[in-house]
């Protein structure tokens, strides 16, 4: 091949240029996934397009979105889908295809029809929900019963989010004192890797459940872009699988973040959250009081009740009690006649079993000794009649041996002396003989 | 619950609430209405207290978490 039959590369890169001007003379709509997005110092944003057909990349290109276009182009964009243009969003650019000799192809973007976006995100986020019914998690975590005093939270927050700030202030500086215990479990809140980030947060939350009452997510105060990543489905697998009720705070204006839909509670802001928990613990004590007052007004109650009680129930008895006086009174006066009578009468019975007991007590004595008297005079008779002297004048005599008496012969030996007694002295005299009669 | 447990919210307003349906219903012995309205005091003090002060239990508690949160590592039991 002869040199002069050849072209220069820019003779063909022109070329290209010129027919690539040609084919494309005007600006063409155009879908696409964005795969990388950065801006460089001057200001011009520089992003790479993608189109995949189940995850595999079919077509790609670079594109660019001048300084001028790109600052109007990206506040439409926010303003319309509250999102930013970042990494995996699918976009419907309006663009110039351009093509130059050193830098290549390249598309030119001119415009953005932010509907395309929206739709593609509701569509995706509806996709996340059914996903979250047909799993069973999209109510799991409404089931939980809100703690009656839910003062121990836990905060998933970014410490710099200003929503973190409000939070924290307005439930501390509550007018009734409360007190909380508050811990943060730091996270990323917005950005790229603020999904994972919350997710993590979550997944620590998790693992020291049993120290609080609730969870919140807050984030707010600042841009009201870029909450995309409230509609990931990790996050809201997090949030139902929680054994914590979880409130959300995440200062959306639009409608409710895939987040906000699984969780127990969701708040508009922060202070929101903040004022929610706080309603709790006062409706709470406003129960307490309402007792404390129910309870003073019953006790006044019941014991005027009672002293009202006691009052007639006092009077009652003093009545009963004197009545009952009066009738023991009456009831003594007749016992005492009675019992006077009857000691009377017993007294005169036994006045006259007493004087007609003595009476006949003295006769039989009188009688007896009169007897008896008799008896005696006899018995002096015979006495004296039996007297020894007046024995002995009769003629007999007491004879004794040894000053015993003898009665009989026996055991009488001949030589005895014997002294025999008369009335005027005594004999002595031996013995001879003895002669026992028969 | 065993009158010298430290009470939860729940029981204690449960409680509380009980009490003062039981004098309500007005058959309760004088003696006995001293006893409860004392008990029931007690409990509402002990409420409204609580709601006024942190436990420092818990303090410790929530600095143990931060301790433990060096070498965190994601659960691997959980998808």
């Amino acid at each position: 091949m002869h040199p002069s039959e050849c072209m220069t590369l820019f003779e063909l890169t022109s070329q290209i240029r010129e027919v690539i001007g040609m084919g494309f003379p005007s600006t063409i709509w155009v879908t696409a996934e964005i795969a990388s997005i950065r801006t460089n110092q001057s200001g011009h944003c520089y992003l790479d397009l993608v189109e995949k057909n189940d995850d595999r990349v079919v077509a790609q290109a670079k594109a660019i979105i001048w300084v001028y276009h790109y600052r109007s182009l990206l506040q439409a964009f926010e303003n319309a889908t509250g999102e930013t243009l970042k990494k995996d969003l699918k976009v419907l650019f309006q663009v110039e295809v351009s093509y130059h000799p050193v830098y290549g192809l390249s598309l030119n973007i001119l415009d953005i029809d932010p509907t395309y976006s929206l739709g593609e995100m509701a569509r995706k986020k509806r996709e996340t929900l059914d996903r979250l019914v047909r799993e069973g998690l999209i109510d799991l975590n409404k089931q939980l019963s809100l703690a009656l005093v839910p003062q121990r939270v836990a905060i998933i927050s970014s410490p710099q989010a200003a929503g973190y700030g409000d939070f924290i202030t307005h439930l501390q500086n509550n007018p009734w004192g409360y007190q909380f215990s508050l811990h943060l479990f730091p996270a990323l809140v917005q950005g790229e890797g603020a999904a994972i980030s919350i997710s993590q947060a979550l997944r620590q939350v998790r693992r020291k459940y049993e120290f609080f009452d609730l969870a919140v997510i807050v984030r707010g105060g600042g841009s009201q872009v870029d909450l995309s990543c409230f509609d990931d489905y990790q996050i809201a697998r997090e949030i139902a699988c929680l054994p914590l009720p979880v409130i959300t705070g995440i200062g959306h204006e639009r409608d409710d973040s895939v987040a906000d839909r699984v969780a127990h509670t969701r708040m508009k802001t922060p202070t929101a959250v903040a004022e929610f928990i706080l309603s709790g613990i006062k409706s709470f004590e406003d129960r307490i009081r309402g007792s404390e007052k129910s309870l003073v007004t019953l006790s006044e109650h019941f014991l005027r009740d009672q002293q009202y009680e006691l009052k007639m129930m006092t009077e009652d008895l003093h009545h009963g009690i004197q009545h009952l006086l009066l009738q023991y009174a009456n009831r003594n006066d007749i016992l005492e006649q009675k019992c006077h009578a009857m000691a009377q009468s017993i007294f005169h019975l036994q006045h006259h079993r007493f004087s007609t007991l003595f009476q006949k007590f003295t006769s039989i004595t009188l009688q007896t000794l009169t007897r008896e008297d008799g008896k005696l005079a006899l018995l002096e008779q015979a006495l004296k009649y039996l007297a020894p002297d007046k024995v002995m004048k009769r003629g007999y005599s007491i004879t004794l041996s040894e000053r015993k008496t003898i009665t009989s012969v026996i055991n009488i030996p001949p030589g005895t002396i014997l002294t025999t007694r008369v009335t005027d002295g005594s004999i002595i005299s031996h013995v001879e003989a003895c002669h026992e009669e028969k | 619950m065993k009158k010298n447990e430290e009470p939860t919210y729940q029981k204690a307003i449960e409680e509380l609430e009980s009490i003062v349906s039981e004098i309500e219903r007005g058959d309760m012995d004088v003696d006995l209405l001293a006893e409860k309205v004392k008990r029931a005091a007690f409990l509402s003090q002990y409420c409204k207290k609580k709601l006024r002060k942190t436990g420092e239990e818990l303090k410790v508690l929530l600095e143990n978490i931060d301790r433990d949160e060096t070498g965190d590592n994601p659960d691997p039991t959980f998808l």
